[in-house]
């Protein structure tokens, strides 16, 4: 049996009960460690489940599907995934080649960013599609999300934006080189997303345009959420440029221009005093 | 005894209508270096007596002992012109008025074939060139050659026809034959340059043309010359004509008859061809009665031609006596000088029309105007064409050309590598300059600061230049374009010392030796080997032994020399190609086909390149290569190295993000064209249509991580379904020898594979000439080869020509391209065996 767990986003201690049992049960545990990561590392994880774990980065459970796969028709075999497994998107790859191979397989949901956002007050029912902004580099300096944004918010809904986290990531250098160098370790936090942002306002309007979503926009900055350092900061986009969260991982929203009382409220207690 | 300073060749450098930049051009042993002395004996350098023995500008040991020019060398001149001289510079630009002297700066450069990058260097600094044609050979391939580049660099060529000595003492031609053999050779080169000036262009006529001065004859060796207008002088007074006039009637078909004193345009009984009658009955008389020590005769001919002999001189007789009476008479040095001053162009005039062809940026920015009007106020522009090794070992002087402002010692700039792009901080660093420096063939001398139109070496920017660069002040300044070399380096060797602890030794000598030439390329492959390619076997020697005994200082082993190769495709992709991202997410569907005939060379000669307006380059391929217009308007890029002969087609049809994933797709295209799939060679002649893409909703899942390899694979996928095939390269040789020999030629070439294409003979000697077609992997040893089965007497020139497909699929064991991917892939340190489909084709 092939198992995909959901680890939860808080600490070891936010995995399921089924969760805990299916590890307790596994030949071998594999912890994806690249589409998102858990603030307390994976030794903790390692204690508290009393087992060893092996770290799957991104070339393991892209391209070395076979090997995560191997001996799972017979025996039991986990992969822990940050959040829900179905989060990432990245992991139905997986179940597919499962299927294929005839393996079978279960997997345990657990509380994912795209749920535990309502946390800071916004209804997850106003929310649309949700994007993620990259890291620009020199050369590729994407803007396509932007006008997702811009979408969500003519239609009235908020949108949230998942922040880049690159672990173990490539080099564009050493891309085209067989050996490869890998970054440090970057995570992306609000104040980093909303320069970006800002950026592609101020290019749309120097090329004419008149974007919906500005500097004054409403944006709600959350950082580690599910975990005890939580942290929730609502300001203008162009504050929330020069706002520290601390440490990583953190996720903005682009509060929709339609808010209910409710939601005012609530988000009221994180608005940020000048 | 040197009769010029610093200071005073300073003050000439303001002179900027006074100033000529030149280089001397010609095929191997037509007698550059030799003729280059007669004119730094002129300039009071080197003794005048020594000049033709001396070779003052090859300043190596080899070069010295080999007899053969292997780097460029540079020196200035200063010369006064006489005031019946000025008269015939009529350009405002061309002379500052009340100023009569001249600054020439003169660059030697390598007839060989496998040095060319060092004329190519030359070159790009100056704006004339006088070609040297030995006139018993005529005109050769490498003279073709290195005409063909001048003209494309806009160096206006003056002609020189060298050796006459030997036509006349050896080839015993007669006045007639001669004539005829000097008509035939102008005619030749203005062919040639016909072929590649448009009269109607920036330059304006370039032919060249005696009548008018700007061809010389005569002899480096023995150091005499002359051109038409010195004949024309000493007649002028007796026929009373004027100058001018009396050239127009001394070339061509003019004749004379003596009896009437009527000119002619036609030969008849009576009437002889002024040009023999006038100018080379005298000289065949003097070489008549001097080599037949006919002294009489000789003494009473000579006072009437006006020399006089020195007093220790009148002893000397035969050849000595011949050259010093030639020498006397017709001294080299002024011939030649007057048609430099004269006829080549000054860096005011020339900069005028090279400007649009040596600057990237705008057209009409600060230093683009500098360029034009070689304003010494202006920005300052220098491009560095080469590095010159000091004595100090390791460091080099940056050796260029100031197109606009001054350079001057301890003066700030931006020293900008060739892939610098303005605005970003990649090849880019401002530093001071240490020292500016003047060169003189061997010798060098410090000098303040240096202004616009002149060359000149800078001490320190070695450190921060690779090979060659531009230097600026001005912020926003674009490059100065890089050269485009006319041979490849498809020759290479791997080396690696003796000893093995002396490897990092070895990887300094490596840099050093990149550095030191324009061309070479010095890199590591996959398996660790150090790899040196260069243009043919005695530039690797010549490269070899340059490391050995000056870069690396070690002893060193070298392997074999093999040759490069290119991978390409012969028929379309026989399915569409898919590969998955390694998310899965993304998809890319592509096919591969083999271009058209003459599209790759069209984009190697930049008929067919990134920087041209899209449309434009669309028409020009639905015009000549039936492309379809839409598709050809989206050529995404070329490669590799964004300039390279394949390309990449967007055929795809409203998909959503293209444009987002477009720079990781290009990115991946470089990697697969650079190393293709067979034994990662660089690709050739291969056209990639994309034809579908999916993409992730999300651009986080859709970065470079995802794409280029991605993009990598399906063109190697791409590769293997259109029936790959290897290129090699091949050389055109021309042979040069007596009819006997040409049977053994045949013999040779058989066995390695070469093909004939043309036999002729040389008109009015009795050389033939052979032109050949002959693979690069079969020319090693080739002209040690001909000579034992020619008894010595053949001797070829071999210059790189095109790229062929050989027959046979690389992937069937039988075939040789089999062998030939595998023994490259074990060089190269790859897996051995074939590549495998599969892992580069996924399923849909």
């Amino acid at each position: 049996m092939f198992y995909i767990v959901g680890l939860g986003l808080g600490g070891p201690k936010d995995i399921t009960v089924r969760g805990l049992e299916i590890i307790k049960g596994c030949q071998r545990v594999y912890l994806e460690a690249y589409t998102s990561i858990l603030s307390c590392g994976t030794e903790a994880l390692e204690e508290f489940y009393g087992r060893k774990l092996i770290v799957a980065d991104r070339d393991l459970v892209e391209q070395g599907a076979d090997d995560i796969l191997e001996g799972s028709l017979n025996t039991d075999i986990a992969l822990l995934v940050v959040g829900d497994p179905f989060g990432a998107t990245t992991h139905t790859d997986l179940i597919l080649r499962a299927r294929e191979k005839g393996i079978k397989f279960q997997v345990i949901h657990n509380a994912s960013i795209l749920n535990a956002v309502g946390c800071c007050g916004l209804q997850l029912y106003s929310f649309g599609e949700t994007v993620s902004i990259p890291y620009w580099t020199d050369e590729w300096q994407p803007d396509s999300f932007f006008d997702k944004i811009v979408n969500n918010y003519c239609n009235k809904l908020h949108t949230l934006c998942l922040l880049d986290i690159k672990v173990k990531e490539p080099t564009l250098e050493s891309l085209t080189r067989k050996k490869k160098e890998f970054m440090p370790p970057k995570f992306m936090t609000v104040n980093e997303a909303s320069k970006q942002l800002l950026e592609i306002v101020s290019r749309r309007t120097k090329a004419g345009e008149k974007p919906s979503i500005t500097g004054e926009s409403l944006c709600v900055g959350l950082a580690r959420v599910g975990s005890e350092t939580q942290q929730i900061v609502a300001c203008s986009m162009r504050c929330m440029s020069n706002y520290d969260l601390g440490g990583p991982l953190q996720s903005l929203i682009i509060v929709g221009p339609m808010i209910h009382p409710l939601e005012i409220e609530y988000l009221e207690q994180f608005r940020l005093k000048q | 005894m040197v009769n010029f300073t610093v200071d005073e060749i300073r003050v000439m450098m303001d002179k900027k209508r006074n100033i000529r930049n030149m280089s001397v051009i010609a095929h191997v042993d037509h007698g550059k270096s030799t003729l280059t002395d007669s004119l730094v004996s002129k300039a009071g350098i080197i003794a005048g007596a020594k000049a033709g023995e001396t070779r003052f500008t090859d300043t190596r040991k080899d070069e010295q002992e080999r007899c053969i020019t292997i780097k460029s060398t540079a020196i200035s001149m200063y010369f006064e012109l006489e005031d019946k001289d000025l008269v015939f510079i009529t350009s405002p630009d061309q002379r500052d008025k009340d100023q009569k002297g001249f600054l020439i700066n003169l660059i030697d450069s390598p007839g060989h074939v496998d040095f060319s990058s060092e004329v190519t260097a030359a070159l790009r600094v100056t704006d004339g060139a006088l070609v040297v044609v030995d006139c018993v050979s005529g005109v050769c391939v490498q003279t073709e050659t290195v005409l063909r580049q001048a003209i494309a660099e806009r160096i206006k060529p003056i002609l020189f026809m060298n050796k006459m000595d030997r036509a006349l003492l050896e080839l015993q031609l007669d006045a007639e034959e001669l004539f005829q053999t000097f008509q035939r050779i102008v005619e030749n080169v203005n062919v040639i340059i016909a072929t590649y000036n448009d009269d109607g262009g920036p330059m304006g006529e370039v032919r060249v043309d005696p009548s008018r001065g700007s061809v010389g004859f005569g002899s480096g060796l023995h150091g005499w010359a002359f051109t038409l207008k010195q004949f024309s002088e000493m007649y002028a007074e007796k026929f009373k004509i004027d100058v001018v006039k009396l050239m127009n009637r001394l070339w061509g078909e003019s004749f004379f008859n003596p009896k009437t004193k009527k000119w002619s345009k036609q030969k008849d009984d009576d009437n002889k061809r002024s040009f023999c009658m006038y100018i080379l009955d005298p000289i065949y008389k003097i070489f008549d009665s001097i080599m037949n020590y006919k002294k009489e005769e000789y003494e009473a001919l000579l006072p009437k031609l006006g020399i006089q002999l020195k007093h220790e001189d009148k002893d000397k007789d035969g050849k000595q006596l011949l050259k010093v009476v030639m020498r006397t008479w017709l001294p080299a040095g002024e011939a030649l000088l007057q048609m430099i001053a004269i006829h080549l162009p000054s860096p005011v005039v020339a900069q005028k029309y090279r400007m649009e062809m040596l600057y990237e940026g705008p057209h009409d920015d600060e230093a683009a105007l500098g360029i034009k009007n070689c304003d010494p106020n202006a920005p300052l522009m220098m491009y560095v064409s080469k590095m010159v090794p000091t004595s100090d070992k390791g460091r080099f002087y940056a050796f260029g050309r100031v197109f606009s402002g001054k350079v001057a010692t301890g003066q700030k700039a931006r020293i900008m590598g060739p892939n610098y792009t303005p605005g970003k901080k990649e090849d880019l660093y401002e530093k001071a300059i240490q020292r500016t420096i003047l060169m003189m063939g061997r010798y060098v001398e410090a000098i303040e600061d240096v202004p616009s139109g002149n060359i000149c070496g800078l001490v320190g920017v070695d450190q921060f230049l690779v090979k060659t660069g531009t230097i600026s002040t001005f912020k926003d300044a674009h490059n100065l374009k890089v050269m485009k070399f006319s041979v490849s380096p498809v020759v290479r060797v791997a080396v690696e010392p003796k000893n093995p602890a002396d490897l990092p030794k070895l990887v300094e000598g490596l840099k050093r030796l990149t550095k030191s030439d324009p061309m070479v390329q010095c890199f590591i492959e996959e398996s660790g080997e150090h790899i040196i390619a260069g243009a043919g076997e005695l530039h690797l020697e010549i490269c070899l032994k340059d490391l050995e005994e000056d870069h690396a200082c070690i002893p060193i082993k070298k392997s074999d020399p093999v040759v490069s190769y290119r991978e390409t495709v012969s028929e379309e992709s026989d399915q569409m190609c898919l590969s998955k991202s390694p998310n899965k997410h993304n998809r890319l569907f592509m096919r591969a086909c083999p271009m058209p005939d003459g599209l790759a060379e069209d984009i190697d000669d930049g008929k067919v390149n990134p920087r041209d307006d899209f449309k434009s380059r669309a028409r020009y391929l639905t015009e000549k290569y039936d492309y379809d217009i839409t598709e050809a308007r989206k050529i995404w890029c070329f490669g590799p190295d964004g300039t390279g002969p394949n390309i990449l087609l967007d055929c795809t049809k409203g998909v959503q993000y293209l444009n987002e994933i477009k720079d990781s797709v290009v990115a991946g295209f470089q990697w697969a064209t650079k190393e293709g799939v067979l034994s990662e060679e660089n690709l050739r002649g291969v056209r990639f249509n994309i034809y579908d893409v999916t993409l992730h909703a999300d651009a986080i899942h859709r970065g470079g991580g995802q794409i280029i390899p991605t993009t990598r694979r399906c063109l190697y996928a791409c590769l293997l379904t259109a029936q790959p095939r290897l290129m090699e390269p091949i050389y055109k040789c021309e042979i040069t020898c007596p009819e006997v020999a040409v049977g053994g030629i045949y013999g040779v070439l058989n066995r390695r594979r070469g093909h004939v294409y043309e036999e002729s003979q040389v008109a009015g000697t009795p050389m033939f000439i052979v032109k050949a077609y002959l693979p690069v992997n079969e020319s090693f040893g080739f002209t040690a080869d001909l000579r034992s089965n020619t008894g010595g007497q053949a001797f070829p020139q071999s210059v790189f020509d095109h790229w062929q497909v050989m027959p046979g699929n690389p992937m069937d064991p039988a075939a040789r391209t089999y062998t030939i991917v595998q023994d490259t892939r074990k060089r190269k340190g790859l897996k051995e065996g074939l590549p495998d489909l599969a892992q580069y084709l996924d399923k849909l």
